[in-house]
């Protein structure tokens, strides 16, 4: 069949293919026939085929993308069989009844590659082609009322959400949270109902862990089981909310989405390739935004775009770590590739990165929108800016082949747009060198299917201090004030040294030596001052060019470059100065050692003569140093136009993609289970009415006092419910909930989930009392996971790696967190036992609790009780039980035994410290206890 | 794929008991939690496109031919010039440009530009051909020709399946992650091939974990090496030290904790889990969690003991060449593994040089055989050694490297380089194979005369995947998960030609 080229014909149009389809169906009759007999084990099989349990599946995963609701490749349709009888440009599909003369199954057993279908990948299995032929055969039965697919445009996602109705209480009855009114409804209709509350002391470790990432101390949780009310339930979420330990804990759920990383690429270099430097700054920047209960949208129009929308906030700069997380300093294309990809998955649920080589297979995303996202960020670049007290970082090193880069380890790294007029071509297959020859640049766009206001790209006048950051007024006092401290420094050395001659004079005139020191000093002390001098010229002449008066700028600027002609006279006097001193020195030790000295004296001299000879030659179009770099005094509004179409109340899909996120968070289970793909691939809504009531309550709050997008107002709602207050084990072992719903998809009871890692790291340090809450700041050595006492959240995690112990209980890939994983394995049981920092902790808490108790008058056994009630109530955050007391007072007893019969101490000393010891690994098996790890 | 291959395998792997199926609610020993549930819960499986997913039994697809896999790693480009596919035209045409030698050019190739794709821009002109620098001789009964930097290893030549037809895509280091999870740099990333034989086959020995890496590193980019990615870390290569005090991650007791007070609280913490199971008869992550901490208890007993090689025979300890200071580094490790191997280890992944060791852009000479001699004696007597305890029935062993290195010398422009080697060359390398499942003493595929191009058989680095999964009874496409897209190139073709 190879002589047959199908290609070149489809060119020529459907009415030519007509014709050649159906001469190829007369070659091809026999060959098809052929095959089929050798490959077909069954040939004669008169099992009924299902087409809607056999046949459908293979058609919807294999051949649907491209012929059906989403594309009509040929004008043929598989997605019913209907379609398949209407067929497209070659006639009807198949034939019932005749296999071998449906056109169908020719393409599908076609053993020319360039015709066989489908085109990629692998070719159907022997036995899916034979379950084809014999539904064929068997006259091709299906459904009548069979529904094709869903017009894709309609794909529930993207038709903006709309608040259901919510039939409003009864007067006079309990106001209903909408949420247990919206799962409620849902429950009745599978005959399921609400679990009760939980017990007061799982719902308010429930709430302090969701909330802070920490679990209540023992008099936090004697508060809540003092006073369980509503009104008191209330008003510690409110506490919960504003307290700093939020903004951490909530930082940490939003760094996986927003996949948070610290500089890696080759850390042992040090070498940094992906991500930067000083991203620490948009960690700080997070976990603040959320204290402040920042609005969702505000956030992610800052992150993509914070140097466009609100240039004039140096606070808000760090924002961008969004993009330049995705750094990847071997390969721009990767960069912008990330870029694309992760603002899709994070901020829309869409997969953008599958439509990169191709249109996108199950959502209407064609490859040219994919190329028009990417075109929003084609301007990019890093930047450094400069920040308030910390050494100026240097301008950002453009990369030159071989080299490698450090951190830097001030100032404030972001993007900014540095290529005003960008262009995008489109590349083929996803390899960046396949550019298509003669294709137009592509514009920057969005996805218009999705709607939305799509703001117009237009470009923005960017203030003159981001254009010239040198120009701001803490850069000038800094650059001053160091100056005058050189100075300062200059002129003390040469005090000193003229103390030390007048000291001399009076015994006899001062040696040469002392002269040339003596000279050194001055020298340098000139250079000083001739810096200062030359930068308040330059400061002077910035600012006449930033006042725009003309002649004195002019005048101005040939000041500061003469200043610093003046400068590099006096730097080069000072070295010749130094040089003359050690050659002095060295003359003095040994001719031959003069000698040695000698070529860098003449070298100095001449730099002198040339920096002498260098004063004279001024011209006026000689610049001088600025104070920071410089540039572009626009940028082209790609990004902010990007943000404002993804933040915009019509844009169907933002709002959904953020709650789901919080309401897992909360559940620990999603309402769409995909996370970062709400497309026609992605999963269906659990319930998509609470998700969509959710969706708009965020954008547009019932409560007008709320701000819109506030996360906490989300948050209180959530957790005020009934949903959220229900037991996690099932109150009757009969409740028909275990049948009709094993997976809890409909919320009928409270999901129990085990401590993330964080949690599992940061509860420990907080329940023994020796968290550190130092927030912010630079990401801390992994190698002090588990010496320092900061949260989990400040330390290093990369692409590279992560704090082993937290690894181990499945803590977020750098890389990919849409969800995180929740195991059990045995590494972790070791990583709990074997570890002295849990150990030490536990002797803290052991002690202290002990200590606590002195006081207490009562028998031995009565203090050992108080103090097991004190821990129990400590580490979980509950009331010890009767068996639990009996059991745990066994094992300190025979523990301390255990430990006695090894020790070497002194009898009474030894018991004493056996006793300490067998509290402190009573202690520390607690944290082993599943209540602990689970949150319940 | 052979028809033998198709049948499905109904019995126990290897005459033991199928844990998996045994465990298959609750997963235990390194597997972790219930996969089902772990999946579900997360959402990745689309309950309602895909009824008919179920997560693997443990057991495999079909009749293996092998038990464990022994997968040694040279770190930063073999030369295959100067190893496994010596090419005496690079002597004929020394100091020529490919223009110069008649021959095609190889740079002009189609393959060139379809095989290759840069991570790190710059022009890397290596035209003028560099003499092989060392000489060759034909070994064995297939008169296999292998350079003379392997004294030992050429006394195995009829044991060894050759494969001279290997090409990655990938001209810098990156490649030798691709060698573990079979994708370029610039794509999504896969689990490793360790990853993927955990994550389909049952365990032979629970108190081990199934899936292993020996080395030791210090940058720590190796680890990718062992990353089970989107699998998740419960089937990620655990590290195991061969310091039998030091053996696993948190795998000693913390001073000061004597052996009986430990034993003792991890009694307690069972008995009080058991306690609380009582309150929550629901919670299957509770059940998991006793048996957790059961299997650690036992683990961090039996891990010392295999690693600790000092019950080994004085005999055993030369053999590997312990008993040299050059040579006792990766003996031991290969030593190790062997005992792993022993004890049902499915996988060790063991990293038998620095990172970046074989990377000779200059001095190659001096490189290559340096690197040859301190690995040729552990690797020839493993090979050996497995042999004459008959574990070559149950082991297989690959030895492998990221990518081979160019014909041409190394100079580039605008870098001040001694031009006394070759540069990165995914475009050909040689890997080989020995032990169960592997048809001893031949040679598989081809490059071009001057060992640019792979061209006669040629295998993209997950046809190695594919064929260790074959030899272990696992068809790669049926470990698929539900939302985790795979492509035809991820899953590799077995190399049957090389299989017995």
């Amino acid at each position: 069949m190879s002589e047959i080229n199908l290609a070149p014909l489809e060119k020529n149009g459907p009415e030519f293919m007509d014709l050649f389809q159906s001469a190829k169906r007369c070659i091809l009759k026999f060959c098809v026939s052929l095959s089929i007999i050798l490959i077909s084990p069954y040939a004669n099989s008169t099992e009924k085929v299902d087409y809607e349990r056999q046949i459908k599946p293979i058609f919807r995963n294999r051949c649907n993308a491209c012929h059906g609701a989403l594309k009509q490749k040929a004008k043929l349709r598989l997605d019913t069989a209907n379609f398949m009888l209407q067929g497209g440009y070659g006639g009807p599909a198949i034939e019932p009844g005749h296999a071998e003369e449906s056109l169908l199954l020719e393409r599908l057993v076609e053993s020319d590659q360039d015709l066989r279908m489908p085109p990629e990948g692998a070719p159907l299995t022997p036995e899916q082609i034979e379950l084809v032929k014999t539904w064929i055969t068997q006259g091709a039965q299906h459904p009548t009322n069979e529904a094709p697919e869903s017009d894709p445009f309609k794909h529930w996602s993207f038709v903006p959400p709309v608040r259901p109705e919510i039939q409003s209480a009864p007067a006079g009855s309990k106001t209903v949270n909408p949420i247990d009114k919206l799962l409620g409804d849902r429950l009745a209709k599978s005959g399921l109902s609400r679990q009760p509350r939980a017990e007061n002391h799982v719902l308010i470790r429930r709430l302090y862990l969701d909330l802070t990432g920490l679990p209540p101390t023992r008099a936090e949780l004697q508060e809540f089981l003092k006073d369980p009310s509503d009104a008191a339930y209330s008003s510690i979420v409110d506490r919960l909310l504003a307290s700093p330990r939020h903004g951490e804990r909530w930082a940490r759920h939003w760094m996986d989405v927003w996949r948070y990383s610290d500089w890696y690429g080759r850390r042992s270099v040090p070498d940094v390739l992906n991500s930067y430097g000083q991203i620490w700054r948009w960690r700080d920047w997070i976990v603040q935004s959320l204290n402040q209960d920042r609005g969702y949208d505000s956030m992610v129009k800052a992150m993509l775009a914070a140097d466009e929308i609100s240039p004039d906030k140096p606070s808000d700069q760090a924002a961008t770590g969004f993009l330049v997380r995705n750094f990847y300093r071997w390969n721009y294309s990767l960069w912008l590739k990330d870029n694309v990809e992760h603002t899709g998955k994070a901020f829309l649920g869409l997969t953008f990165n599958c439509a990169h080589c191709h249109d996108h297979k199950y959502d209407p995303i064609k490859n040219d929108d994919y190329f028009a996202l990417r075109a929003v960020f084609e301007p990019i670049e890093i930047r450094h800016d400069r920040v308030p007290g910390e050494p100026d970082p240097g301008p950002y090193p453009e990369y030159s082949y071989g080299a490698s880069y450090k951190p830097i380890t001030s100032g404030l790294v972001r993007v900014f747009d540095k290529n005003l007029d960008a262009k995008t071509f489109v590349y083929l297959k996803g390899e960046s060198r396949n550019i298509v020859p003669g294709r137009p640049p592509v514009q920057p766009g969005f996805p218009e299917f999705l709607g939305g206001k799509v703001a117009p790209v237009v470009t923005i006048k960017l203030p003159p201090q981001i254009a010239y950051p040198g120009i701001q007024a803490f850069v000038r006092q800094e650059e001053i004030a160091f100056r005058e401290k050189t100075l300062a420094e200059s002129d003390k050395n040469l005090k000193l040294i003229e103390l030390e001659i007048q000291n001399q004079k009076k015994n006899g005139p001062e040696s040469e030596l002392q002269k040339l020191k003596l000279k050194l000093a001055e020298t340098v002390k000139a250079t000083a001052l001739a810096d200062l001098a030359s930068i308040h010229a330059r400061i002077d002449a910035d600012q006449a060019r930033y006042n725009k008066t003309s002649p004195e700028s002019e005048a101005r600027t040939m000041l500061a470059v003469e200043s610093e002609r003046f400068l590099s006279l006096r730097k080069a006097g000072s070295v010749l100065a130094q040089a003359e001193l050690t050659h002095a020195e060295a003359l003095k030790k040994s001719a031959a050692e003069g000698a040695k000295t000698a070529p860098k004296l003449e070298t100095a001299r001449k730099a002198y003569d040339v920096a002498l000879a260098d004063l004279k030659k001024l011209d006026k179009n000689q610049k001088f140093t600025p104070l920071s770099p410089t540039y572009p005094d626009s940028t082209t509004g790609r990004r902010a136009a990007l943000a404002k179409w993804i933040t915009s109340p019509a844009n169907p899909l933002a709002a959904r993609v953020a709650v789901n996120h919080i309401w897992r968070w909360h559940f620990g289970s999603p309402l769409v289970a995909t996370t970062s793909d709400f497309g026609r691939n992605g999963a269906q809504p659990t319930n998509q009415e609470l998700l969509d009531w959710l969706a708009q309550e965020l954008m547009n709050p019932t409560n007008p006092a709320i701000q819109p997008w506030s996360m906490k107002a989300i948050h209180k709602l959530i957790i005020t419910s009934e949903t959220y207050r229900m037991r996690s084990e099932p109150e009757s072992p009969n409740d028909p909930g275990k049948s009709v719903d094993s997976a809890n998809k409909s919320y009928w009871h409270f999901p129990r989930t085990r401590m993330e890692a964080e949690e599992v790291r940061d509860s420990a340090l907080h329940v023994s009392g020796q968290l550190d809450t130092t927030a912010g700041g630079p990401d801390i050595d992994l190698k002090e996971g588990l010496v320092s006492h900061r949260r989990s959240l400040y330390f290093s995690h990369h692409g590279e790696s992560r704090m082993p112990f937290l690894e181990i209980f499945d803590a977020a890939d750098a890389c990919d967190a849409y969800k995180r994983t929740s195991s059990v394995v045995p590494q972790q049981a070791l990583a709990m036992v074997n570890n002295d920092f849990l150990i030490d902790l536990s002797r803290t808490l052991a002690d202290r609790l002990w200590n606590e108790l002195s006081g207490n008058p009562g028998s031995d056994q009565a203090k050992l009780e108080q103090f097991l009630k004190a821990a129990f109530e400590t580490v979980l955050s509950r009331p010890v039980k009767p068996a639990e007391l009996k059991l745990a007072t066994q094992f300190i007893i025979s523990q301390s035994k255990i430990i006695e019969a090894q020790s070497t101490d002194h009898k009474t000393a030894g018991k004493l410290v056996a006793e300490a010891l067998a509290r402190r690994d009573m202690v520390h098996a607690l944290f082993s206890h599943n209540d602990f790890l689970t949150i319940h | 794929m052979a028809n033998h291959s198709q049948k499905p395998w109904t019995g126990p792997p290897c005459g033991r008991v199928p844990r998996r199926t045994f465990l298959s609610d609750i997963g235990f020993g390194f597997t972790g939690l219930a996969l089902g549930s772990m999946l579900n819960g997360d959402g990745i499986v689309r309950a309602d496109d895909t009824p008919s997913w179920s997560p693997p039994t443990g057991q495999p697809h079909f009749q293996p031919k092998t038990k464990s896999i022994i997968w040694i790693f040279l770190s930063g480009g073999v030369s295959q010039l100067e190893t496994w596919d010596p090419k005496p035209a690079l002597n004929k045409y020394a100091g020529k440009t490919y223009d110069a030698t008649g021959l095609p050019n190889p740079t002009k190739s189609p393959l060139f530009a379809a095989r290759s794709r840069d991570v790190v821009g710059g022009a890397r002109p290596h035209s003028k051909i560099f003499p092989l620098q060392v000489g060759f001789k034909k070994y064995g009964r297939s008169g296999v020709e292998i350079s003379d930097w392997w004294p030992h290893l050429v006394t195995c030549a009829d044991d060894i399946a050759f494969v001279r037809s290997m090409y990655s895509t990938d001209n810098d280091h990156n490649a030798e992650f691709q060698m573990h999870h079979g994708r370029h740099k610039l794509d999504e990333k896969q689990p490793v091939i360790g990853s993927w034989i955990h994550y389909g086959l049952g365990t032979l020995n629970e108190n081990l974990p199934q899936f292993v890496f020996l080395g030791q590193y210090t940058d720590p980019r190796v680890k990718e090496n062992f990353a089970a990615d989107y699998l998740g870390p419960q089937y990620g290569g655990v590290e195991v030290s061969l310091d039998p005090k030091n053996p696993l991650p948190f795998g000693n007791r913390v001073k000061g904790v004597q052996a009986r007070q430990q034993e003792n609280e991890f009694k307690f913490i069972q008995q009080m889990n058991e306690l609380a199971s009582v309150e929550y008869p629901e919670d299957d992550q509770l059940r998991a969690r006793i048996k957790s901490y059961e299997l650690a208890y036992k683990m961090q007993g039996s891990i010392p003991e295999v690693v600790n090689i000092s019950g080994e025979s004085q005999e055993t300890l030369n053999l590997y060449g312990i008993d040299e200071e050059k040579t006792a580094t990766y003996g031991r490790r290969l030593l190790a593994a062997r005992r792993l191997a022993e004890r049902g280890v499915r996988f060790s992944l063991v990293y038998l040089s620095d990172y970046g060791e074989w990377d000779s852009h200059v001095e190659l000479h001096k490189r290559h055989s340096l690197s040859c001699s301190r690995v040729d004696k552990p690797i020839a007597d493993l090979l050996k050694d497995l042999k004459r305890r008959g574990l070559s029935e149950d082991v297989t062993v690959v030895c492998c490297t990221e990518f081979g290195r160019t014909p041409g010398l190394e100079v580039r422009e605008g870098v001040a380089l001694t031009a006394t080697g070759r540069d990165h060359h995914p475009h050909a390398f040689t890997i080989w194979m020995a032990g169960a499942g592997i048809k001893p003493g031949i040679v598989h595929g081809a490059t071009d005369e001057l060992g640019f191009h792979a061209i006669e058989h040629p295998h993209y680095v997950t046809d190695i995947h594919a064929t260790v999964l074959n030899l272990l009874g696992l068809d790669p496409k049926r470990l698929d998960i539900p939302g985790r897209k795979r492509l035809e190139i991820d899953y590799g073709t077995p190399i049957h030609q090389i299989m017995a």
